[in-house]
């Protein structure tokens, strides 16, 4: 039995060790937004944050991610909510600002890379508040073991949703 | 059900009153009227004929609820266009339109492929829902007035509230406690590639009082999937379900010798499933069955085969060996005049041949299903299918059973870009086979590999183009031979691998192949003399594969005609350089449609475009531009690309590419604009990088290093110009060419920026490098 915190529950996972936590997730855990792309690091479809740094569940066996606390798109509101220490009641209607900008810049065409890509920029967020172009283009190309694939193209529509998010989470520290 | 109280004619539909419930009440506009060989077949395809699906639903709570069997595929077209097409007509708010139903064999009406969603592929600009709507609104204005007591002309709705005579009654009102059913006429057939269409001719709301058609709505879909409560078909799950991995042969012309044995010691659940050349692991988890079928498939002997000519002789393949004289040639019908004299006599002559390689899907998610078949021979198949009913036609034909016992459910999944719009997209038929094998239901899961190396692929293609130009710099005479494989091989693989019956290959052993259509339509209207012919062959391998397998063809996002748009628009850049003429003022000079010119005339404005004749530039990076032109669906397209060429590296850099759009109506700018983004991305994408690598004996592509696309450091910025034309009078395709229009105007551009023509694609850097030291 291997115990990991996941969306800041912390459950008791019966999966082998040695199986890939996009697995757990999906089957035993029953979060699943992190999709299978291609089981090989490549896409950045399965990405999850493990201790806030974003990983490929698809090859991250279940043991590396033991005691360690994993978040999902599931999760994202809750972990805004606790960044901003919004009370209860507010928490649980507030999207991450992530979220609400993937929205309002109508990002997803498909949407099966989505959920790595939201991933992706809240951990670029959570480092850089406000990154340039430059450093958005690195974060989804040239940061992980791939680069994040969308094959609908939905690049310029996630550049303006990062630039979003960053202003967003930029208001709600201002107040 | 009680008796029909009243019939009421609606412009060829019937409104039909059947007394009164004791609460709810709803208007049901459903089809009917069939003609006889279409009622057949739509009680051969449902469940329960009684219960045919509705198209609309309005409720005695003012709520709407609509239908289409058409699935999203990440247009978003059937959340945002569709509900707004049904608001407009019937005068409704956008919000009480609260529920979209798409795509369910069951639960939907239409049937017909996920493509030419505002319209047909011809672009008429007139979807089923938007005729639907227009039968359902003449028939509320009956009730209104005769509720009201005021005549039917003198009614006028807004927001779903008739006014009339100073009287209101709102849409809910009419239907509260009624038992109402519309019958409307349709045509076609239920499980056909088009399904059924709605027939007549009702009155449709004038564009001129359009008021919701031309807004920004939001894609509801988009917020369930970026909260997480999005139903991907991915997260189906059944009680008892196992999962499976497939062991797919060595080679697409392997036979199975020996199947290897499940270690029992080490995966003592899981079992292998054979027939005949089929061979499935299943296991009750996932990640059992992914291990087992990895040693099942080490230990699996099949024969060998070399039946393709290998990727490095495709087109010598293709040029001296492929029997092009089997198929009927098609003929264009635009072709006019005497080209040969002409072209003879001309003052200069271009004569090119144009290459593109096969192309793959490449949907993130490799395809799945879940399928379940019951001991009373039921089926029930869970996929992301762009064509519900043509995949439920398929699984009856493989398990030869009748239609109605088949059911297919359609869920959210990866884009994959026409792959299923004739059914499958891979795996569903291997699911339900695994499933009547094990008596359970049972989910397969194609592995990024099987995706690559067992899906079907856009065609390679050759094009030999030549323009003759007159003294004055004109094109007097213009030719095309195109030649492609023939495409659309909507045979289930899992099937054919199995010896099941399937519906033949476009041409097999003893049929010639399907012709190639001529798919792109002629712009250039002002030549006199012009001719175009398309040419097919038998799939590569095909004939000669024991499994009937080789290089298997399918449609791909702007099917045909992006291999025939291709060569055509590089080569009228090539004729402009020739004739020293700006690029963008040589295709004006060459139109008639004012449509046409227009978009140019923007091209030119929004990309910044200087006028000058071709001048290839110095220093490093070298730097270029091009221009393409696109007619589909109704929609005229323009597109300028600037790149930057670094000659010591070979690496190609689009800077920024212009797309003007012309769809007549625009429906929804925000979401046109996104989908043209997206799709001019996936262009750029061809252009640079994507080709299927092959062997002898199969696709060698297997992982995201070996077919590449893509990446969000190298895209380009897109500015997107839409053109709205409400005279036009009717909505052309908004997303589909999109993907089209890159590779021609980045050719030009690297023969504007190095003098050198580009005549194949992709321009990846070797090849840039080739084409620098030619």
């Amino acid at each position: 039995m291997v115990s990991i915190t996941v969306n800041g529950k912390q459950r008791e996972v019966q999966s082998a060790a040695d199986t890939p936590l996009l697995y757990v997730l999906r089957n035993e855990l029953e979060v699943s937004s992190p999709q299978f792309g291609c089981g090989l690091a490549q896409c950045g479809a399965c990405s999850v944050l493990l201790d806030g740094k974003e990983v490929r569940s698809c090859v991250t066996p279940l043991s590396m991610a033991a005691g360690k606390e994993v978040t999902t798109v599931e999760g994202l509101p809750a972990r805004w909510a606790k960044q901003k220490d919004l009370p209860a009641a507010q928490a649980d209607k507030t999207l991450h600002p992530v979220q609400a900008a993937w929205i309002e810049e109508q990002t997803p065409l498909c949407g099966f890379c989505q959920s790595g890509m939201m991933i992706k920029a809240t951990e670029l967020l959570e480092k850089t508040a406000k990154p340039t172009d430059a450093e958005i283009k690195a974060a989804f190309t040239t940061s992980g073991p791939s680069a994040h694939l969308c094959r609908c193209g939905s690049y310029a529509a996630i550049l303006e949703a990062v630039r979003h998010a960053s202003v967003l989470m930029a208001k709600a520290s201002s107040t | 059900m009680n008796p029909v109280i009243e019939t009421i004619d609606i412009h060829g539909a019937e409104l039909n009153r059947r007394g009164f419930l004791a609460s709810g009440g709803a208007l049901v506009v459903g089809l009917g009227l069939l003609p006889a060989g279409a009622q057949a077949a739509a009680s051969n395809t449902t469940l329960n004929p009684a219960a045919l699906s509705s198209w609309i639903e309005i409720g005695a709570d003012n709520t709407v609820l609509i239908r289409t069997g058409k699935s999203d595929f990440g247009q978003g077209t059937i959340y945002t266009a569709y509900r707004q097409i049904v608001a407009e007509e019937l005068d409704l708010p956008f919000e009480a339109i609260t529920t979209v139903v798409s795509a369910d064999t069951d639960r939907t009406p239409d049937g017909g492929g996920t493509f030419g969603f505002l319209g047909d592929v011809n672009g008429t600009g007139m979807p089923n829902l938007r005729k639907v709507a227009a039968y359902a609104r003449q028939a509320l204005l009956e009730l209104a007035a005769q509720r009201l007591s005021v005549a039917k002309d003198q009614l006028s709705v807004a927001d779903g509230v008739v006014s009339g005579g100073g009287k209101h009654i709102s849409y809910g009102e009419l239907v509260k406690d009624q038992n109402l059913k519309l019958t409307i006429p349709v045509k076609g057939q239920i499980n056909g590639f088009m399904g059924l269409a709605v027939d007549g001719n009702p009155p449709m709301k004038p564009v001129a009082s359009y008021k919701i058609i031309g807004q920004s709505f939001k894609n509801s879909a988009v917020v369930s999937k970026v909260t997480a409560k999005e139903l991907w078909v991915t997260n189906v799950r059944l009680p008892g379900m196992l999962h499976a991995r497939m062991v797919h042969p060595a080679t697409l012309g392997s036979t199975l010798v020996s199947v290897g044995q499940v270690d029992k010691a080490k995966f003592p659940n899981a079992q292998v499933i054979v027939k005949a050349n089929l061979v499935g692991v299943v296991a009750p988890d996932e990640w059992q069955a992914i291990q087992a079928a990895r040693q099942v498939a080490a230990a699996t002997k099949w024969s060998d085969w070399k039946g393709l000519p290998g990727q490095a002789k495709l087109f010598s393949h293709l040029r001296q060996e492929a029997d092009w004289k089997s198929a009927a040639v098609s003929k264009g019908e635009a072709n006019k005049g005497s080209v040969a004299p002409v072209m003879t006599g001309a003052a200069k002559k271009l004569s090119a041949s144009y290459e593109l390689p096969y192309m793959k899907h490449a949907p993130i998610g490799p395809t799945m299903a879940l399928a379940d078949v019951r001991p009373d021979g039921t089926v029930m198949v869970h996929t992301h299918t762009q064509n519900a009913q043509q995949l439920r036609a398929q699984i009856a034909l493989m398990l030869g059973i009748t239609p109605d016992k088949v059911v297919v459910r359609t869920y959210a999944g990866a884009g994959h870009y026409g792959r299923s719009n004739g059914g499958n997209a891979g795996g569903e038929d291997e699911a339900v086979i695994l499933s009547k094998e094990m008596g359970r239901p049972v989910r397969v899961q194609w592995m990024r590999a099987d995706d690559l190396q067992w899906s079907t692929q856009s065609p390679a293609a050759y094009s030999d183009i030549q323009i003759g130009l007159d003294a004055g710099g004109k094109i007097a005479a213009y030719s095309a031979d195109h030649y492609m494989p023939a495409m659309q091989d909507d045979r289930p693989i899992g099937a054919v691998l199995a010896g099941l019956p399937t519906m033949p290959a476009p041409g097999d052993k003893n049929a010639p192949p399907s012709q190639n259509t001529l798919y792109d339509e002629w712009v250039y209207d002002t030549v006199l003399n012009m001719e175009e012919r398309g040419h097919s062959t038998w799939q590569i391998g095909q004939r000669n594969s024991p499994l009937a397998a080789g290089l298997r063809d399918h449609a791909m996002r702007t099917p045909g005609q992006y291999q025939q748009n291709f060569p055509r628009e590089a080569a009228i850049s090539e004729a402009a350089v020739l004739a020293g003429a700006d690029p963008i003022q040589f295709r004006i000079d060459h139109a008639k449609e004012a449509r046409l010119k227009h978009i140019l005339e923007r091209l030119r404005e929004e990309s910044g475009w200087e006028s000058r004749p071709a001048a290839s530039s110095n220093g490093e990076p070298l730097r270029g531009r091009g221009v393409s032109v696109m007619l589909r669906s109704g929609t005229y397209w323009a597109c300028a690309c600037r790149i930057a060429v670094m000659p010591a590296t070979g690496v190609i850099a689009v800077e920024k590419v212009t797309v003007v759009v012309d769809p007549g109506i625009v429906v929804n700018p925000l979401q046109l604009k996104r989908q043209v983004e997206g799709g001019t991305m996936m262009g750029v994408s061809e252009a640079l990088y994507e080709e299927v690598a092959f062997d002898e004996s199969g696709v060698t592509s297997r992982d995201w290093q070996s077919y590449p696309i893509l990446k969000m450091g190298d895209m380009p910025e897109v500015k997107v110009v839409l053109v709205h034309r409400p005279e036009v009078g009717s909505y052309g395709g908004g997303s589909e060419a999109a993907n089209a229009l890159a590779a021609p105007a980045i050719a030009a551009a690297f023969h504007d920026a190095t003098g050198k023509p580009v005549r194949r694609l992709p321009l990846r850097p070797a090849y840039v490098k080739e084409l620098l030291t030619a």
